[in-house]
């Protein structure tokens, strides 16, 4: 009897007993590295000497501002950065690296393209941005960027303190520049191994951002992997240089910004203060405010702490119309953007692209900044910024009534519900929606009350199930519709077109690359070529039923066409390609990659007989 | 005391042996690879996995292992469109989508939806056409799930018989369902089948399965006795043996198409539809030889 009871416990032991011996343990194999780190791998945590290097690719995409490919697609798309390389060593324009969506000054050039906002910082070039997350974080020693086309681009490589895979949520986040340099343009566009020195840092990252400039190069960059190689333990003193103090000029600039109403002694009593700033008083104050006019941001907050004048001077409303944060996103915070409210009262221009990263700008923080400065707002760009929800846009929609221009690119968390609220902003002339998870219902209310818009883009703009319906609206009611940007619109059809073309008279710039849709057979684009005299800018990208008769019309009816871009038709001859550029005597790009009929000899002719245009024939080796 | 243990460990034993139905371990497919492409004068191998217009893949991933056929359709070679071109580039696309893991192990179909639909992604204006036959083990499940379009296929065959097989899908004689991208304004002209008209089957395999993937090239010259023969040759798990057997197994079929009276399957299928042919079929061939064997890094 007493024996009974111990039977199930035997029974259950035993079978533990033999699971445990049966068990194999499996090796899990997140992220991607190579074999130095197999015992990292496996989850035997070594302890490495202070020596030995850890490499690793990146593991995962984790934010970008744009890209050529399509979206949930792995050709020419950004989530290519991640991983091993595929390409590297050979050179060429292959679909699994990443690419950005522009290269050169060819979109600068265009009517759509905003004006540069004043003060920009000289050191600041970044058009672009990636953000990369890697397995494990590491002191970094060196970083490797595998660029396989027309390399030169990259300008600044930061490196975050906070760990994105973590899941507590962002605190303290902290950006270093690890390295930073002026736009390159390589001699060939050949494949290289771009490993900058990059600067010593005194937390561990798992995080890198790539930030790049095309401007200077002849085609599109192209990047297979960024390899980075750090330590896990912190590099001993006497080995690297650490500097005593941070000094950059950036990393002032928040306590600049945020130390405004600070220690700042007052000069005695007022007779001391008539006299006490010296010739500064004889100056007219115009004068002083003209010279002001030229300090960056951050000098002009540090300034502002020198003596009561300049403090007087540095807060007049009228330095602050135009205002552009997007250099010092990394430090922009709530409490800077609430210091700044109240210099921003006469605000037109507000470049707010790429802050909030990683919740240092908050969407209250934004809207109270919108409520005390948005009544004179023209301009808003918010490329990037992934704090806007939809309460933010209605603060937008209700606080700044006289807006013209806003810029919404790659806000791809924006909910689609939040876009309804533009079309309460009447006056609207520039609205960037590239990228953003925009539906029907609410472009076509945007298109109904948005009657002044010259400039659209909705490239990339998957969610609209209907562009010929959206096409038709613009027709109706956007008649003073200048550039406009379809770029991958899906199903946009030669009935839209027609309906397009006919309504928007005035357009000068059309983007129609990736429309699979657009059958030249309909006639379309001749009609198109017909209807638009004006046209500066045409964009048929991978169209592959662009013929010789679409350009021999082009030629005949275009006669002011600046842009040309068709990539990949194999029914466009030389004899025609000779017939537009002599009809079209200002024309300065033309895009003839992959047209089989094109090949390095005819474009060489076409060189030299047309030496004002650049003519791109991009290859595969 | 020491009949109680030994009590309990018998126990122990037995409910383990009856629960070891569900075998823990992953599986994983041992693949070898062989082919012919019927141009001599081409050189047996282009780049890699491509026999002729033939192409085919082989890819692991943390989840499954994942094989591919795909013969390109000789017939565009008349309008100046190298065949090979397209067959090529879905399976290598086929093989990076599934080392990124931009797939569902249980949706063959899926690879090859999403894999047609890159193609389309491709700044090179591709066209051209070719069937398609994706099979995915899934490792932890040890279900064998595969998607077939046209005509090449599969076979499993357990203690040598065929256990399973694909069917063949024909338009009509010697026009297989195929997937195509067309030149603009022969849409109409040109057969060009959804990636969904794909045939799909999921079944359980065994250790030491053996599957066969190839393209007609090999079933149009080789009955299935034939094959079974070919495959009681293969000893072990090796590589090694596995490579042997695919490479016996493809130069057979490369001998007998070339034979003109020998009565290949194809030729029997055109006799009982009324063309009096004898002979085997020259065509490319591609054969994956895979057996379900346990996993190991």
């Amino acid at each position: 009897m007493q024996l009974a009871p111990k039977f199930p416990m035997l029974t259950l032991l035993s079978m533990f007993y033999y699971i445990c011996l049966r068990r194999r343990s499996r090796s899990g194999t997140r992220g991607e590295a190579l074999t130095s780190r197999r015992a990292v791998e496996s989850g035997q945590r070594a302890v490495l000497p202070v020596s030995v290097e850890v490499e690793q690719y990146a593991k995962e995409v984790l934010d970008f501002s744009s890209h050529y490919g399509s979206e949930n697609s792995m050709s020419y798309t950004m989530w290519n950065l991640a991983g091993v390389p595929n390409v590297y060593p050979s050179s060429g324009d292959f679909t699994q690296t990443a690419v950005f969506r522009s290269y050169g000054t060819w979109w600068e050039k265009c009517a759509s393209a905003p004006p540069p906002f004043r003060r920009t910082p000289k050191g600041f070039y970044s058009q672009d941005y990636i953000e990369l997350g890697f397995e494990e974080p590491v002191y970094p020693t060196a970083v490797e960027v595998l660029e396989t086309y027309y390399p030169g681009a990259i300008v600044q490589i930061l490196a975050c303190s906070h760990n994105p895979f973590s899941q507590s949520p962002p605190t303290d986040v902290r950006w270093e520049v690890l390295w930073s340099g002026d736009p390159t343009k390589v001699l060939t566009p050949q494949a290289r191994q771009f490993s900058p020195n990059i600067k010593h840092i005194s937390f561990p990252t798992n995080l890198l951002r790539l930030e790049v400039n095309s401007s200077l190069l002849d085609y599109y960059t192209e990047l297979d992997a960024v390899i980075l190689r750090g330590v896990k333990e912190r590099p001993m003193l006497a080995l690297y240089k650490m500097p005593v103090i941070d000094i950059s000029d950036l990393s002032d600039s928040e306590e600049e910004l945020s130390d405004l109403g600070g220690p700042f002694r007052q000069g005695g009593d007022g007779k001391h203060q008539r006299t006490g700033n010296g010739y500064f008083d004889k100056l007219p104050y115009e004068l002083i405010q003209l010279i002001l006019s030229h300090l960056t941001l951050p000098d002009l907050c540090r300034l502002a702490q020198s003596c009561k004048l300049l403090y007087q001077h540095c807060c007049d409303p009228l330095q602050y119309t135009q205002l552009s944060l997007q250099p010092y996103w990394a430090r922009l915070s709530d409490a800077s953007l609430g210091h700044l409210q109240s210099r921003c009262t006469l605000l037109q221009r507000l470049n707010l692209s790429w802050t909030g990263n990683r919740g240092a700008l908050t969407q209250s923080g934004f809207s109270s900044f919108m409520k005390a400065c948005g009544l004179s707002l023209v301009c808003l760009e918010l490329s990037c910024c992934h704090f806007l929800n939809e309460a933010c846009l209605e603060v937008i929609s209700q606080t700044c009534p006289g807006l013209q221009e806003l810029n919404l690119s790659s806000c791809d968390r924006l909910h689609p519900q939040a876009f309804i609220h533009i079309s309460k902003l009447t006056r609207l002339r520039r609205l960037v929606l590239y990228r953003t998870k925009i539906e029907q219902t609410a472009i076509l209310s945007i298109l109904t009350f948005c009657i002044e818009l010259k400039h659209l883009n909705l490239g990339s703009c998957v969610r609209i199930e209907d562009y010929d319906v959206v096409a038709s609206m613009m027709a109706a009611r956007c008649r003073s519709l200048c550039s406009l940007d379809l770029w991958r619109c899906r199903n946009l059809t030669d009935r839209g077109l027609a309906e397009l073309v006919s309504g928007c008279r005035m357009l000068e710039e059309l983007d129609l690359g990736w429309c699979p849709t657009l059958q030249s057979s309909t006639g379309c684009f001749q009609h198109l070529a017909r209807s638009l005299p004006r046209l500066h800018k045409l964009f048929l990208t991978a169209n592959r039923t662009v013929c010789d008769s679409d350009i021999e019309e082009l030629a005949a009816s275009c006669p002011s066409l600046q842009h040309l871009d068709i990539l990949g038709t194999r029914l466009v001859s030389p004899a025609s390609l000779k017939k537009l550029l002599q009809s079209c005597p200002q024309l300065h790009l033309l895009d003839v990659s992959f047209c089989s009929q094109i090949d390095m000899r005819v474009v060489q002719e076409l060189c030299g007989l047309f030496p004002n245009v650049a003519i791109k024939k991009s290859f595969t080796q | 005391m020491l009949s109680v243990l030994s009590y309990g460990r018998l126990v122990a034993r037995a409910v383990i042996g009856g629960l070891s139905q569900t075998d823990s371990r992953d599986y994983s497919l041992v693949t070898a690879s062989c082919g012919f492409g019927k141009d001599f004068r081409k050189g047996i191998l282009k780049k890699g996995m491509c026999y002729g217009d033939d192409a085919c893949f082989i890819a692991r991933h943390r989840s499954a292992d994942v094989l591919g056929v795909a013969d390109g359709v000789g017939g565009w070679r008349d309008y100046g469109v190298d065949p090979s071109q397209f067959s090529g580039t879905l399976m290598k696309t086929c093989e990076r989508l599934v080392k990124e893991g931009r797939f569902v192990p249980s949706s063959p179909v899926g690879v090859l939806t999403t894999s047609y639909y890159e193609l389309l992604q491709n700044k090179v204006p591709l066209l051209g056409s070719s069937t398609a036959c994706i099979v995915i083990l899934d490792r932890q499940s040890h279900r064998l799930h595969t998607a077939n379009l046209g005509d090449s296929g599969f076979l499993v065959v357990r203690g040598g018989e065929v256990v399973h097989r694909s069917d063949e899908q024909q338009h009509y004689f010697n026009t297989p369902f195929q997937l195509s991208i067309a030149p603009p304004g022969a849409e109409g002209a040109v057969l060009s089948d959804s990636p969904d008209v794909a045939d799909s089957s999921s079944f359980d395999v065994q250790l030491g399965d053996i599957i066969l993937t190839a393209t007609d090239g090999l079933f149009d010259n080789m009955p299935d006795y034939m094959i079974l023969q070919e495959l009681k040759k293969l000893k072990n798990t090796n590589y090694e043996s596995i490579q042997q057997t695919a490479r016996s197994i493809a130069e057979q079929a490369h001998v007998l198409a070339y034979d003109p009276n020998y009565m290949s399957p194809f030729a029997q299928f055109a006799c009982d539809n009324g063309l009096n042919v004898r002979g085997g079929k020259p065509d490319d061939i591609t054969v994956l030889l895979s057996i379900v064997a346990e996993y190991t890094d």
